[in-house]
């Protein structure tokens, strides 16, 4: 059968993501299988459970995108949730005792860049509020940790903390009604 | 002082003309500018379609003042105005599609008319600037709540594009996540493809109708707004939003969901999501003689040759083959709504029995009257919201892994093929003569091998077959199927995407 063509040939078949996500794929789950074996081989500090945590990080955040509602916002988070995990393995398995001075700074400077995108875009109208409310409370997590091991080690992380529950509270009072307004279609169960 | 864009346009636009035409031009372009209230890059993407538009009415000799009635900023609305956001939530039909979408995988659908002329795409690009606001659920993007997504309205430009892909592409959620349709042209076609969340065949339609009836006034026609063509400028009516499932009658029975699973058609399944297209172009009216030669309708007569060329592609000698067949709603209570509106039943033949024509043709049509009456859909939608309100309470963050997992088991597997019939669509008197033909695509979804539609305007009907895997084999048999009854078939498609 030779029908007529009436369909434009495309330029590009295969898509070269999609290619890269394959060959990621096998390469990745052989690096993390690898350094398992090589660990548990060797024995010594679980270094392998770090490279398996960053491969499969990486994964997340290159290969394995959201399908609804990819967003900068939501995206940060990913990445700072991701990076958080990582530095608190590094702290229990290799070499503890910095954790909890840097993840505050780690989470500060990811709200402080929330703060400055979420303003130099202010005037469109897809902000995300919900992404940096997480965030904010992820903040909110921290401080307890940092309150209990106060004043002697932490005032650091504690000074941070409260310099990103005040840019966290600044996005809230000046975006109040628009966050009630997505608390409520968020969180409506109605299918109506 | 620096000129912007906007204005060297301007300037080079009134070049030639005289001073009171130039102010024309001023006036018109500020109640322009008056009536955007956009991001800066999107407001002047929006101007720019109106100056293009101006260059090419001026062009074709058309006067300042005809353009300025042509173009009139009314068209626009207050859909560019501000911030207008709305959520809607999905409807029963929509519900599963974002819970059950993976990598590379989205529901889509392509509506397309062939027009008698070359698409000029200045025009088509004005039609829809002036078209999507009659359609608030259309220009919306979809979002995660926390039970369930939902829909909110974003009043942004959409733009057309010149068809280059594959068609039914899944929509780059990375680098245009505003949007859940796209509006393409190639030569002499229009074409609109959504995302299944949005709207069914029905709503598409109607979307597809309004647009080309925009585009063909702007380019002079005289189109009325009547058979499905909307008055853009009038207010959304009641009922075109509407969630139309909750009006179910009758009672819930889980049996309406369950169904054996079926078998597939022999074939490896491609990367691409779709590997060929195959459009049988017939004559409608003798394709309805020989259906009923045969005792049954054109769905039955099709759905008769599907099993029939199933047969010969599936190597199994065993077991039992469905197809699904949607079900337009909208017939049984004359809804308007706009959104997804259709259930489905699935047509059942043990492969093994399938062999003579005339009795497969009479005992599907038996089927489809049985299966698909209105009692039956009724009870089928009365099910599903049941269902979907049972899982009200559950968080997204769990419904989800669970659909991925469970969709091919409720979904897919059960059926082999889908047959999709838009049946006869409506047009003005003078929009028949304006659009030759219509196609319907559909891409197969994962293990199905095909998928099928018909769409039939002006006497003229398009039988579809989409595949997604490397056998050409059942659409050779169809086509032969088809000639051994006399039909005279055209034949177009596309090429081999992926051999």
């Amino acid at each position: 059968m030779n029908p007529k063509i009436i369909y434009p040939i495309p330029e590009r078949l295969g898509s070269f993501y999609k290619t890269l996500r394959n060959i990621a794929r096998i390469l990745f789950i052989a690096a993390a299988l690898i350094c398992f074996l090589v660990n548990f081989l060797v024995k010594g500090k679980a270094w392998s459970l770090i490279v398996g945590w960053t491969l499969f990080s990486l994964w997340r955040l290159i290969f394995s995108l959201k399908l609804v509602e990819f967003s900068i916002y939501s995206h940060a988070n990913k990445v700072t949730f991701y990076i958080v995990i990582l530095l608190i393995l590094i702290d229990h398995f290799l070499s503890p005792g910095w954790a909890q001075t840097v993840i505050p700074i780690v989470l500060f400077a990811d709200l402080l860049v929330m703060f400055v995108i979420f303003f130099a875009m202010y005037d469109r109208k897809d902000r995300h509020l919900i992404s940096i409310v997480l965030l904010g409370l992820f903040n909110l997590i921290s401080i307890p940790y940092s309150i209990h091991s106060w004043p002697i080690d932490n005032w650091i992380a504690f000074s941070f903390q409260i310099a990103s529950m005040a840019l966290f509270i600044v996005m809230l009072l000046a975006n109040r009604k628009q966050l009630l307004y997505e608390i409520k279609a968020r969180f409506s169960t109605d299918t109506k | 002082m620096r000129r912007n864009r906007k204005d060297l346009h301007l300037e080079k636009l009134k070049g030639g003309l005289d001073r009171s035409d130039c102010e024309k031009i001023d006036a018109f372009f500020d109640e322009v500018t008056e009536n955007i209230e956009l991001p800066i890059l999107s407001k002047s993407l929006l101007i720019d379609h109106f100056i293009k538009g101006f260059e090419f009415y001026l062009e074709k000799g058309r006067s300042v003042e005809e353009v300025c009635e042509i173009l009139d900023v009314k068209n626009l609305g207050s859909f560019y105005m501000g911030n207008n956001r709305k959520n809607y939530s999905l409807d029963n039909a929509a519900i599963i599609y974002p819970l059950g979408m993976k990598y590379g995988q989205m529901p889509m659908f392509r509506l397309s008319a062939e027009l008698k002329e070359e698409v000029e795409p200045v025009l088509l690009q004005l039609a829809l600037d002036f078209t999507i606001k009659r359609f608030p659920c259309f220009s919306a993007v979809i979002k995660n709540g926390f039970f369930w997504h939902y829909l909110e309205s974003v009043n942004s430009v959409y733009l057309v594009e010149e068809e280059k892909d594959i068609p039914c592409k899944p929509i780059s959620i990375i680098l245009r996540s505003y949007r859940s349709f796209r509006v393409l042209y190639y030569k002499k076609r229009v074409s609109v493809e959504f995302f299944h969340v949005l709207t069914d065949g029905s709503g598409g339609m109607t979307f597809l109708k309004t647009l080309i009836g925009e585009y063909l006034r702007l380019n002079g026609k005289q189109i009325p707004y009547e058979e499905g063509v909307l008055d853009i400028n009038e207010d959304v009516k009641d009922g075109e939003l509407a969630n139309e499932f909750k009006n179910a009658k009758g009672d819930a029975s889980l049996s309406t969901f369950v169904d054996k699973k079926s078998l597939q058609i022999d074939g490896r399944i491609m990367k691409s999501h779709i590997s060929r297209i195959v459009h049988y172009e017939m004559d409608a009216s003798k394709l309805n003689e020989t259906a009923k030669s045969y005792g049954g309708t054109v769905t039955a007569y099709i759905t008769a040759l599907l099993f029939l060329a199933a047969k010969r592609c599936i190597s199994k000698k065993e077991g039992i083959f469905n197809i699904q067949i949607p079900v337009n709603m909208r017939k049984f209570n004359g809804s308007n709504t706009l959104r997804n509106y259709s259930m489905y039943f699935n047509a059942s033949e043990d492969i093994a029995d399938i062999g003579d024509k005339r009795k497969l043709v009479q005992d599907i049509d038996a089927q489809i009257k049985r299966k698909g009456s209105e009692e039956m859909m009724n009870q089928m939608m009365k099910t599903t919201g049941k269902l979907i309100s049972s899982l009200s309470y559950v968080p997204l963050f769990l419904k989800v892994p669970i659909m991925q997992n469970i969709y091919g088991y409720l979904g897919n597997s059960i059926i082999g093929l889908t047959l999709s019939n838009l049946g006869r669509v409506k047009l003005p008197e003078t929009m028949k003569d304006e659009i030759s033909k219509l196609y319907f695509v559909m891409p197969p979804g994962k293990p199905n091998r095909a998928t099928s539609t018909l769409a039939t305007v002006n006497d003229i009907c398009i039988f579809s077959f989409m595949r997604n895997s490397n056998d050409p084999s059942m659409e050779n048999i169809l086509l032969q199927l088809l000639e051994e009854d006399g039909l005279e078939v055209f034949v177009e498609g596309s090429i081999e995407y992926e051999s």
